[in-house]
Formats: structure tokens, C-alpha cells, sequence
């Protein structure tokens, strides 16, 4: 089995895995980061989202082989101590319900700020679109984004 | 504030409480009715009392939530109310969940919007027990009458002395609990009725959180099972050889599980990565025998239905004779479809089961802790059910799906049949095409007018499957069948029949259950009623309720909040009601006609959901109802083709998208009879609401669900 080298959250790992294992699972179940969820497999619900060098990327259809080299960054590597100001506007918000699909809400938007630091509302809605929310937390997701934009 | 695993158990948390010296520990002997008796614990021999409040020597103040949080906010909401009458600073307790205990807490099943309205007394009586003892130490060492002495923020305070609840927990610990003690008056509630943060959030924003997906333990193989397509198939052969020689594949078993009754059966290939499990299992060549089920289709069932309705079918519910009146001429007559629904929590099915030297152990999300508990015991010969250790988890979502407990069945099997801990993980597609779902449904409504245009006589009738008699002979519809269909109405001859439906399709508790599919049939036919009359929608339903009924409140208060009167040209209006899990609902919806067909752009709610606990989560739990009832009403439905489920995951089960989600607006009225469930009442409502909005706009009439706005 070939050996990956990976930069996640600034730290390397080494990880011995097929090269068509997608790089959730690397991050999930080698590097042991499970802030970052399995939901779909197949890029439809974005509750895997993380950033490969700033840029938004669905991790279960991501294969490991594509990644080397890269800068990979998971929820667990936005802040030390849950100060981003997007995570800030998620709590004041309150944005989460179960909480599981948050991960990669939160990733999306900020891929989002990143590049468009005050988006319309047509903007939100385009980069949002294919993040899944069950609970239906979307209105207060709508506003988080928009307070994270003020905060940034 | 996270989960902390596992919740300790009444012998490790006697050592953690000994440690910090005297306590107060307060609980109650449950018995699900709300009036448990309360008790004081002596931690050394007390172990047949549940513990809910802890208060030390050092001030450490810790409140117990014994309900699993799945999103509903109980976790918070729960310690609000003991907080609320023991009189501390919530920002200041320490909240910790409660170890899984039948014998200790009752149920603990999160299901039905029950968690907050089953035990608000019973909460509030051990939050008032507390305080009073605390008064009571304080009065009798200060030599004051204890009437002069108040509690606040965790201290007894007199005009001319004070103490911390720290200080006086050893005399308090000392004195006899009241079984009566005096509740709060409802204007002196500082906590009930705030939206006070919910504590679990953080975690939820980090990625610290621990769901059951998240747990490994030593020594585990990850499970991947493919199962029949058509519920109830059996595995005649497969390739086991071929399989255990791929990467990590450790076994392959035949493994099963009960749903309702039904045994379902599936292969298993168990491998030491969840990667290596899943690709094995694509190489898997089972053959089947699918016991003619592959002839059914969605058109097949409904069809089937459709016939079935023409039997006169069981009288649920009757007031005056419709049968009689309906039976002449003048009669008008609609029919309504909803279609089978998944509940797609957006964490796939998972559980951790460990069998072993006469013990067991789970790990996972579950609205069931209990339920698995015996679950587990049962399977694996375990007397005493008490030596399965229960680890549960936050969950990722629930929505009825996790109040059951056969994922862990399958986990439990293949723990014994391998000897290891087995994590089974189902995926997206195993969640969405093997159920069990919501129940599918046709309704006939039958009604008569008189010469003003009033209901003379209603009958609706229902045909469908009911998850509590889904096997054997027993085709006597029950009660069950009518959830959601508003009796409140005043029509002079009013029957709701029920004819039972059963089929191999599995169905199951879903967000609301009936009251997902009745009201959309029934909120319909009224508004149908009501325009050919020519009267107002809203209005019609007015005149029909009480002047003291809570619908007539919420239903006025909606119309004033949405400004129902004002007619705004290109925008479609349409009302309905519902009363579920005790909470009364009332909601506008506003729709115009876009580039693609009909949007809907506001959603206004009046909720009467008694006293409101946290309002914030009450109305999260409404945006959450709206958004899963406004999915149900116009993106998803499952089709059945070739006997099996037609849509496998995301791409063709289409969930609602932030960009398609209205504005939201919700209006919790303020009342002070005794809480009522929240966690539902959003969601059926809005599917009727949206079809009278879109005939208010267009004129044409939509009854089967899901709506395409695009074909209006």
C-alpha cells in the first residue's frame, strides 16, 4: 500500500492507504479529525467540506492520490480557540441544531469570505448551495454569514 | 459544555461527589405521570433514586439532563427549569447528561415532543425542594423566621444576613425534603421564558462535538452490510471466498435485523478500515430471492388505495350522522396523496456494539438509550441488562429514525458471530432505500354545504398503513390513523374513518407522523370549502371555532402579523392550523410567480406552545419544522420501481437548499398553562398552507405531494 505525505492544520502525517481512499477518510479515520462528516459519499451534501489550499473541496470525492503537496485545512484548524469570526457569528446566532452538517456550513462560508468578504445575498445563496442542512437551520445560517461578514 | 463519555454511572459518580465532601443531592423516584415523589439521596445507599441536582461544599452546582439531544435543545431547556426554581445563575451550573437508566429515569426516549411537557412539574418540584431546604438551614441559623428569607443566584439572603448555598449545604443536607414545596409564580420567572444560549453550541461549531460516527474503540472492525433491496428478500447465495481475499477484509456473515415484526436480511463484509468494508462490499455478488416483491410500484400501491377506499373502512371519530347526509346529492369530493418519505438525518445510521465474557457495551447516537439497553440483552443472552454499558452521543439529527434500535441489532450480531467490537455504518443510500419511512397515504374528503355555505357535514377518510400494525391478520384501523385531523371544528355531522392499509413497504415515526400527511388533505378540503363559498379562508375557520379556543388566538394573531387582509398584487396567501404534540400552530404562507415557476418567499407562524421554555429554541424548532415540512411539500418523495426504492441518495431526494428557504417569521405567544410540545408542530401545516397560497394565486388546486412549482 503506497504512503501519502499530508498537511492538515499545519502538521504532517504520514498515512498508508489506497490511493482512491477519499481523502475523508484519511482525514476521519488516520489523522483522527472527525470534526469533518461523512453524510452523502457522493459530494451532494457538502458535510464534508474542507479547505485544500483556501479553496473549498467536498473531501468524500476527493481522492487521497490528488492531495499531496497540498494545504489542507479542517474545521479543527480554523482557530485555537473558536474565534473565527465566523464561528463567532455561528454562536451568536445559534445557528446549529444537531450540529452534525456544521462542520462544513461553516467551511463553505468561509471559502466563501475569503475570496468576497461582503457578499449579496445572491452570492450566499450561489455559494451555499449544495450544503445540506436536515434540521433546517438555513435562515439562521443566513444571518451568520452575514454578521461573520461585518466581523471579518 | 460537551457530552462526556460515558455519562457516569451512580458508582463512579458517588466517588467523584465524595471527593469534594458534603452535598445536597436531589432526585425523584420516576414514574412518568409528573408528580414523581421526591427524594434527598444518601449517595452510600440511595441506589434506586435518580439524581437530577448536586450541590457541594466548594459551590459546585451540577444539573442533570437525562434526555438525549438530537438538535431539539433539551439539553439546555432541561436544566432551565430545575434552575429556574432552585434559584441559580444558569450561565454558572455545570450541566452533565445522565447515564441511560430505565430503573432511574423512566423512558428517556426522545420522541413526540415529549421531553419538556412529561416532567416540567416534576422538575420544577425538585428545583423548589432544593431552594426550600436552603432556606430552611439558612432561617434556622440565622434564628429568623425562614418567611423573611429569600433565595437568589445561589444564596439565601435576609435583610440583615446572606449566604452562598456553599456555605449551607451541609445544614441543608441535614433537614427533610417538602413533597409539596411551593412553585414559583409564573411573573417571577427570570430563566423560563429567556432565550438563554444553548451551552452545547460551541462544541457544534468547532468540530469537538461527539456524535456516534465520531467513536472508535480498540480492537473494531467496521461493518458494511448490503441488504434487500425489497425489504423482506433473502440471500440465497454469495461470493464470502472471493471477498476475504480482498484488503482487510476480515469475515463475511449473513447477518439480519427486525423491523416491526419482519426479519430483513443482508450480507456483511467486516474489514478493518470502513474505506476497505465499503469497497468489498461493491464486489459483492448476492443472489436473491425477492419473493415476488419486485412487481410493486409506487402506481401499484396507489392504486391499490384507491380501491381500498371505497370500503366504508372504521369509524375513528363521529359527531352527528355525515353518513347519512353525505349519501345525497350536492356532495363535493376530493382526493389528496402524499407519497413514503425517509427521514434522512444528515449523520448516516451507526452503532458500536461490543459482546463479550457475558457483557456488552454500545457506543452511538440514539433517541432509545433504554430501549438498546434491552435491546442488546435480549440478543445476547445477557441476564441481567444492567451489564450493557450504554454510550450515547450527541446525534445528528433523529427526526424518529433513532428511537429504534435495529442498526444496533446488526451490530450486536456481528459482534458475537466475529468476537470483536463492530462499528456498523450504513450509508447514504442504505439510509434513504431501506427505511423504515414515513407512511404513504391517500385521503377521500366528502363534505356538504348548507344554503349560508357552512360545513353541514365533513367526513374524511383515510387510507393508509399504521406503524403499530403493520403484520398479521388485524386489518381494524386504529386511532393512530387519524393524528392531525382537527376535531375542533364546529361541523354538526363529522366522521374521520380510518382503512387500514398493509403492505411489505416499512413505515415508521416520522417528524409528526400522521400529522405530516392528514392536515394537508384536511387544511385543504376546509380552504376548498371556503372559496366556494366565496368566503375568506382565514375567516371561515374562525367562524367555525370557539371564541375561547386556542386556534382562534393563534389564527387571529397570524392574520394581524402577516397583514392577511391586505391583498398585495402577485402575491398568493394562504392559511392553515394544527394542533400536535399539545402546541397549537397557525401559518401564512406568501408566494408569487417567478422566472421558474411558484416560489414561496414568507412564512409567518403564531405557536401557542403553553409556557414557553427557551423562546429561541422554540422557534429554531419551528424554522427547523418548516424547512423539513417545506422539503416534504415540494422537493422530496420517495417512488417505489421494481419492487425497491427508486431514489438512492442527495441527488435525487432533493433536500431544501438555503437559497429556496422563505423568510421566517415566528410568533410565540406568551401563556402560562403548562408546556406543550415544540418540536413538531412547524411542520404540518405547511404543505396545506402552501397549496391554499398557490390557488389563491393561480386558481388551480394541487393535491399530491410533492409539488411541482414548476408545473403551476
Amino acid at each position: 500500500m503506497p504512503t501519502f505525505s499530508l498537511n492538515i492544520n499545519g502538521k504532517d502525517y504520514s498515512i498508508d492507504a489506497e490511493p482512491e481512499m477519499p481523502l475523508l477518510w484519511a482525514i476521519r479515520d488516520y489523522a483522527g479529525l472527525t470534526g469533518t462528516k461523512f453524510s452523502c459519499g457522493i459530494a451532494q451534501c457538502g458535510a464534508c467540506i474542507v479547505h485544500i489550499d483556501g479553496a473549498p473541496v467536498k473531501s468524500c470525492s476527493f481522492p487521497l492520490s490528488a492531495v499531496a503537496g497540498k494545504r489542507i485545512t479542517t474545521i479543527e484548524g480554523l482557530s485555537e480557540n473558536n474565534d473565527h469570526p465566523v464561528q463567532v457569528a455561528w454562536i451568536e446566532e445559534q445557528v446549529p441544531q444537531c450540529g452534525y452538517c456544521q462542520s462544513g456550513q461553516i467551511m463553505a462560508a468561509v471559502a466563501l469570505l475569503d475570496q468576497n468578504p461582503n457578499p449579496s445575498d445572491e452570492e450566499i445563496d450561489m455559494a451555499m448551495t449544495g450544503v445540506l442542512c436536515r434540521c433546517g437551520t438555513y435562515p439562521r445560517i443566513k444571518k451568520a454569514i452575514r454578521k461573520a461578514s461585518k466581523l471579518s | 459544555m460537551n457530552f462526556e463519555l460515558p455519562a457516569l454511572n451512580r458508582r463512579d459518580f458517588v466517588k467523584l461527589i465524595s471527593l469534594s465532601g458534603t452535598a445536597l443531592v436531589i432526585g425523584c423516584v420516576p414514574n412518568g405521570q409528573g408528580n414523581e415523589e421526591i427524594k434527598k439521596i444518601n449517595l452510600s445507599k440511595d441506589f434506586d433514586v435518580n439524581q437530577f441536582i448536586v450541590i457541594n461544599k466548594e459551590g459546585g452546582i451540577i444539573l442533570f439532563n437525562h434526555r438525549p439531544e438530537m438538535g431539539q435543545g433539551t439539553f439546555q431547556s432541561i436544566p432551565m427549569i430545575l434552575a429556574e426554581e432552585l434559584e441559580v445563575d444558569i450561565s454558572s451550573v455545570e450541566i452533565r447528561p445522565s447515564e441511560a437508566n430505565r430503573d432511574l429515569y423512566g423512558s428517556q426516549m426522545v420522541v413526540g415532543s415529549r421531553s419538556i411537557q412529561t416532567e416540567y412539574m416534576n422538575l420544577r418540584k425538585m428545583g423548589a425542594a432544593a431552594r426550600e431546604v436552603f432556606i430552611e438551614a439558612a432561617a434556622n441559623r440565622w434564628q429568623v423566621p425562614k418567611e423573611n428569607c429569600r433565595a437568589e443566584n445561589g444564596m439565601v439572603v435576609h435583610d440583615d444576613h446572606q449566604a452562598s448555598y456553599a456555605e449551607l449545604v451541609e445544614d441543608a443536607s441535614k433537614l427533610p425534603l417538602s413533597a409539596d414545596p411551593i412553585l414559583k409564580d409564573h411573573k417571577d420567572f427570570k430563566i423560563i421564558g429567556t432565550s438563554v444560549a444553548r451551552r452545547d453550541i460551541p462544541s457544534k461549531t468547532n468540530g469537538s462535538a461527539i456524535f456516534g460516527m465520531d467513536i472508535t474503540v480498540p480492537d473494531m472492525l467496521y461493518a458494511s452490510i448490503e441488504r434487500s433491496a425489497v425489504f423482506l428478500g433473502t440471500v440465497v447465495s454469495f461470493n464470502e471466498d472471493e471477498l476475504l481475499k480482498m484488503p482487510g477484509v476480515q469475515h463475511v456473515f449473513k447477518t439480519q435485523r427486525t423491523v416491526y415484526g419482519r426479519e430483513r436480511h443482508g450480507v456483511a463484509v467486516l474489514a478493518n478500515t470502513y474505506w476497505q468494508a465499503l469497497q468489498a462490499r461493491k464486489a459483492l455478488k448476492i443472489v436473491w430471492d425477492d419473493k415476488g416483491l419486485e412487481k410493486n410500484t409506487t402506481e401499484s400501491i396507489l392504486n391499490t388505495y384507491k380501491l381500498e377506499a371505497r370500503k366504508p373502512g372504521v369509524e375513528l371519530f363521529k359527531n352527528g350522522d355525515s353518513n347519512k347526509l353525505l349519501g345525497s346529492k350536492d356532495i363535493i369530493s376530493e382526493e389528496y396523496i402524499t407519497p413514503y418519505q425517509s427521514h434522512v438525518p444528515m449523520e448516516p445510521m451507526n452503532a458500536i456494539v461490543r459482546v463479550a465474557n457475558g457483557e456488552a457495551e454500545f457506543w452511538g447516537s440514539t433517541q432509545n438509550p433504554n430501549g438498546i439497553r434491552e435491546h442488546i440483552a435480549q440478543q445476547a443472552g445477557i441476564e441481567d441488562p444492567y451489564k450493557v454499558k450504554i454510550n450515547y452521543t450527541y446525534m445528528g439529527g433523529g427526526f424518529g429514525r433513532r428511537s429504534m434500535t435495529d442498526v444496533v441489532e446488526e451490530a450486536t450480531d456481528l459482534s458475537i458471530k466475529s468476537g470483536k467490537a463492530v462499528k456498523v455504518i450504513w450509508t447514504r443510500e442504505d439510509d434513504m432505500t431501506q427505511g423504515p419511512f414515513r407512511a404513504a397515504s391517500f385521503n377521500v374528503l366528502k363534505g356538504k354545504l348548507d344554503s349560508e355555505g357552512n360545513i353541514e357535514a365533513l367526513e374524511h377518510k383515510v387510507v393508509a398503513q399504521e406503524i403499530q400494525n403493520q403484520t398479521g391478520d388485524n386489518m381494524e384501523a386504529g386511532g393512530q390513523l387519524m393524528g392531525g385531523i382537527n376535531i375542533d371544528y364546529t361541523i354538526p355531522h363529522f366522521t374521520v374513518k380510518g382503512v387500514l392499509q398493509k403492505n411489505y413497504v416499512p413505515i415508521s415515526y416520522w417528524r409528526a407522523v400522521y400529522h405530516s400527511t392528514n392536515p394537508f388533505a384536511h387544511e385543504s378540503f376546509i380552504d376548498e370549502l371556503a372559496h366556494k363559498t366565496g368566503k375568506d379562508p382565514a375567516q371561515y375557520r374562525l367562524d367555525m371555532l370557539p371564541e375561547d379556543n386556542r386556534f382562534t388566538e393563534v389564527l387571529k394573531r397570524v392574520m394581524e402579523e402577516a397583514h392577511w387582509s391586505e391583498k398585495k398584487e402577485g402575491i398568493g396567501k394562504g392559511i392553515a392550523i394544527c394542533e400536535r404534540s399539545g402546541a397549537y400552530f397557525a401559518m401564512i404562507v406568501e408566494v408569487i410567480k417567478g422566472e421558474k415557476g411558484i416560489k414561496p418567499i414568507k412564512i409567518t407562524t403564531a405557536v401557542d406552545v403553553g409556557t414557553c421554555i427557551n423562546p429561541d429554541t422554540v422557534k429554531a424548532q419551528t424554522e427547523g419544522s418548516i424547512v423539513m415540512g417545506l422539503t416534504a411539500a415540494i422537493k422530496s418523495g420517495l417512488e417505489i420501481e421494481n419492487g425497491r426504492i427508486k431514489q438512492q441518495n442527495f441527488d435525487t431526494y432533493k433536500l431544501l437548499e438555503l437559497s429556496e428557504t422563505p423568510e421566517i417569521v415566528t410568533v410565540v405567544m406568551k401563556n402560562t398553562l403548562p408546556p406543550d410540545g415544540a418540536g413538531e408542530a412547524g411542520l404540518p401545516t405547511v404543505a396545506p398552507a402552501l397549496a391554499n397560497a398557490i390557488f389563491d394565486l393561480t386558481g388551480k388546486r394541487l393535491r399530491r405531494l410533492p409539488m411541482d412549482l414548476n408545473e403551476v
